[in-house]
């Protein structure tokens, strides 16, 4: 079933709102890297989140819980219904690893003052649902809400479940969320694996090299039945399988915005797979984090929205698959492909 | 939202503390036993020790090299899915060429929580030296991709992380695939390993019981934390063809309270949705259940607000809570009580709910305290959840 996209929502580090990120699009910069300990990290902010909700509820609620807030009622705004009744909004958010700094709060709580002083603030925090159950406490949302945590594969997988909620008519609107956050633990673990390849900067066209470098931030989206048009075109079909068990066969006349972010594992099912054919990767942008397969997603809404197709963030070629040049996007179809480690992939075919 | 025609279940697998197979664990629940004690599998220097409901010593998990490759939870998860599918009668073999999706629910199987990992990582970082193949197991140990890599599935993957309702929304999920026409086959429920982690948290929270737990009873002082996994097989009908059923799935709800993390709302309010969503789309109404798997899990909240909406939505209905023989799960239990509720249908037969002994005036109904026969063919598992999800399933006896 057919889904528009009618609100976007989203924090990175370039900003928060639709509108830093199309400037993002629009200059390509990759600037948004900071230096942190002698390596960059994109970290995400949570700036105007007290034009939604007040301070004071945000007392217990850590960042990865307020990054999903903010990109939530930007979305809800940017779709014109955060006066609208929300009973029949349902909540559904991916993530890969859910809120990390949370769940090592935790565990500081008792291996550092014993078990029987272990935080019952951070356990009840650090549960994988608690960044949705915190966007349907504060917004009162009392359709379904869906965790879901696939790694890299998250973001399809959730919007599926989307996808069906409203072909089954349980809920009108989705608000559809991505959101992973920096934590010095994953970072430690991508160094170790990685090496000087989290040095930076990130290549996503250079297939074979590893250069991702670790990003966070939370984008989100007000989905509903195509009925009544769409203010950033529309999800049209959503395919997970896994291209060594069954290859995929990439459509035709789709243009391609790749999920590559620099992961040398993943390079090369995009290289195998496009084969010649020039693609948009954006990762540059927001950094490699399982989530930013949401990113990926908004700037195919965005793109869709301005009929346009921005540049590529890195311009440079792995001789194999070039970055596309931009253009206009008329009647064009875009998908957002995906892989993630053995072969898995997901793909997100949209329209305008 | 409208009904659909009911989804068969062809297959179950179950383990649990209260066994290491579905009919194990069925023997346990109806000779009444029960097997709790203090945990074995990890030590805390906290002062009280709670009674927990591992598997026993003697359970082998499915793949040689144990716990070094996979996580225990997608272990449980992976041995619990061969028993259904084996139930089913499909092999690794017989799937292949089939579009097999894949829904499991968790908690603790998707949480970077490796407490051994962080304690080296504390002292010192890389002069910690912590063990790096703790993460990389966690990295290859997501549970519905694990089934999905073991039988070379190509279909859809879903973990959902719904906290303690994820196996029923799983399994709700998983049948919407079906319906969708995006799977001919889904392999759903829930798994969940007992860990140093959630035992902390729990105890936390106060809400752990320093006894056997008692679900519903006056004396009820909270849960006791369990391990398992629960799975079933449900197929298309073209799939299927003559194949008989254990049991069909006719309908599923779920909904939000919007009111606080850890509690359910007093009234009930995203239970009730739930539920009220569930019986619209099964077609049935509350007169035609013959029983209820509660959630159950003898914390003063949960039981609280479970037995005023069952009495309000559905009084005089039988009920039982098998938590008391399973201890909470978490993530596995909606997948472990939906195999029990088809299970307990295709027998005709409700266990009584154990640790039940006195009833609590607050509380409008209690539950069946013996082994009590089943009158219809239709029931339903309700599951509560951190964070105010609701998931309710609805069953009918299957033709098996």
């Amino acid at each position: 079933m057919r889904m528009a996209i009618q609100g976007i929502g989203i924090t990175g580090s370039f900003g928060s709102g639709v509108a830093s990120f199309r400037a993002a699009l629009q200059t390509g910069s990759d600037r948004s890297a900071l230096a942190v300990d002698d390596s960059p990290r994109y970290r995400a902010g949570i700036e105007g989140l007290d034009e939604f909700i007040p301070k004071r509820a945000l007392r217990r609620i850590d960042h990865f819980s307020r990054m999903t807030l903010l990109g939530a009622c930007q979305a809800l705004k940017d779709a014109d219904l955060l006066a609208a009744d929300r009973s029949r909004i349902g909540v559904a958010i991916a993530s890969g690893y859910g809120a990390l700094n949370t769940t090592f709060n935790f565990l500081d709580s008792y291996l550092d003052f014993g078990y029987s002083c272990s935080s019952p603030t951070h356990f009840s925090n650090s549960v994988h649902n608690a960044a949705a159950a915190h966007v349907s406490i504060q917004l009162k949302t009392t359709a379904p809400s869906l965790t879901v945590t696939q790694f890299e594969m998250s973001v399809p997988s959730a919007l599926l479940s989307a996808q069906q909620w409203l072909a089954e008519g349980r809920v009108d609107q989705v608000l559809f969320g991505a959101v992973d956050e920096s934590c010095e633990v994953l970072n430690y673990c991508r160094e170790q694996f990685f090496g000087a390849g989290e040095k930076g900067p990130l290549r996503p066209f250079a297939f074979s090299e590893q250069s991702a470098v670790a990003g966070e931030g939370a984008v989100f989206f007000v989905l509903t039945r195509a009925d009544h048009g769409a203010n950033y075109g529309y999800v049209d079909e959503v395919i997970l399988g896994n291209h060594l068990v069954c290859p995929l066969n990439l459509p035709q006349d789709d243009l391609f915005i790749i999920g590559a972010d620099g992961h040398k594992e993943c390079g090369s099912f995009y290289a195998e797979l496009l084969n010649g054919r020039a693609a948009a990767a954006y990762a540059p942008l927001y950094g490699s984090f399982p989530a930013a397969a949401g990113f990926d997603l908004a700037a195919a809404a965005v793109s869709l929205g301005d009929r346009t197709l921005y540049a590529s963030s890195d311009p440079v070629s792995s001789g194999v698959t070039s970055a596309i040049a931009p253009q206009k996007l008329d009647q064009g179809q875009l998908a957002c492909l995906k892989f993630g480690s053995g072969g898995d992939y997901g793909l997100i075919r949209l329209s305008n | 939202m409208g009904t659909s025609a009911p989804i068969a279940i062809t297959g179950m697998g179950c383990l649990s503390g209260a066994g290491m197979n579905l009919p194990e664990s069925l023997q346990s629940m109806f000779r009444n036993q029960r097997y709790p004690h203090s945990p074995r599998r990890f030590s805390t220097d906290h002062p009280v020790s709670y009674p927990v409901l591992e598997l026993r010593d003697e359970f082998k998990l499915p793949l040689d090299n144990q716990e070094t490759v996979y996580a225990r939870t997608s272990q449980l998860a992976l041995a619990a899915a061969l028993e259904a599918l084996a139930d089913a009668g499909w092999t690794a073999e017989s799937l292949r060429g089939k579009r097999v999706g894949v829904c499991i629910g968790t908690t603790v199987g998707c949480s970077l929580n490796c407490d051994d990992f962080y304690r080296a990582f504390k002292a010192n970082g890389a002069a910690g030296n912590p063990d790096m193949g703790i993460i990389q197991r966690f990295l290859r140990s997501n549970p519905s991709a694990v089934i999905a890599r073991q039988l070379k599935l190509d279909g859809p993957k879903q973990t959902v992380v719904n906290a303690c309702s994820s196996g029923t929304e799983a399994i709700g999920i998983g049948a919407s695939w079906l319906k969708a026409g995006a799977c001919d086959i889904v392999i759903a429920g829930g798994a969940d390993e007992l860990a140093r982690v959630t035992y902390a948290g729990f105890s936390s929270l106060m809400i752990s019981d320093t006894e056997p737990c008692k679900p519903f009873d006056l004396e009820r002082k909270g849960l006791n934390l369990g391990e398992g996994a629960g799975i079933l097989i449900l197929e298309s009908a073209a799939v299927r063809e003559s194949k008989k059923a254990r049991g069909y799935l006719l309908g599923y709800g779920s909904a939000s309270d919007a009111h606080h993390l850890t509690a359910p709302h007093p009234d009930g309010t995203g239970l009730k949705r739930a539920l009220t969503e569930a019986f619209t789309s099964a077609a049935v109404t509350p007169e035609m259940i013959s029983f209820i798997n509660a959630h159950g899990t003898g914390t003063p909240d949960n039981d609280r607000v479970e037995c005023r909406v069952m009495n309000e939505i559905l009084p005089g209905v039988p009920f039982v809570s098998t938590k008391g023989y399973t201890g909470h799960t978490l993530g596995a239990a909606g997948g472990i009580e939906a195999a029990f509720t088809v299970a307990c249908l295709q027998r005709g037969e409700l266990p009584a709910s154990i640790g039940f002994a006195t009833a609590d005036p607050e509380l409008a109904a209690t539950p069946v305290t013996e082994n009590t026969p089943v009158s219809g063919e239709i029931a339903l598992s309700e599951s509560l959840a951190f964070g105010g999800n609701n998931g309710v399933l609805i069953f009918s006896r299957g033709d098996a």
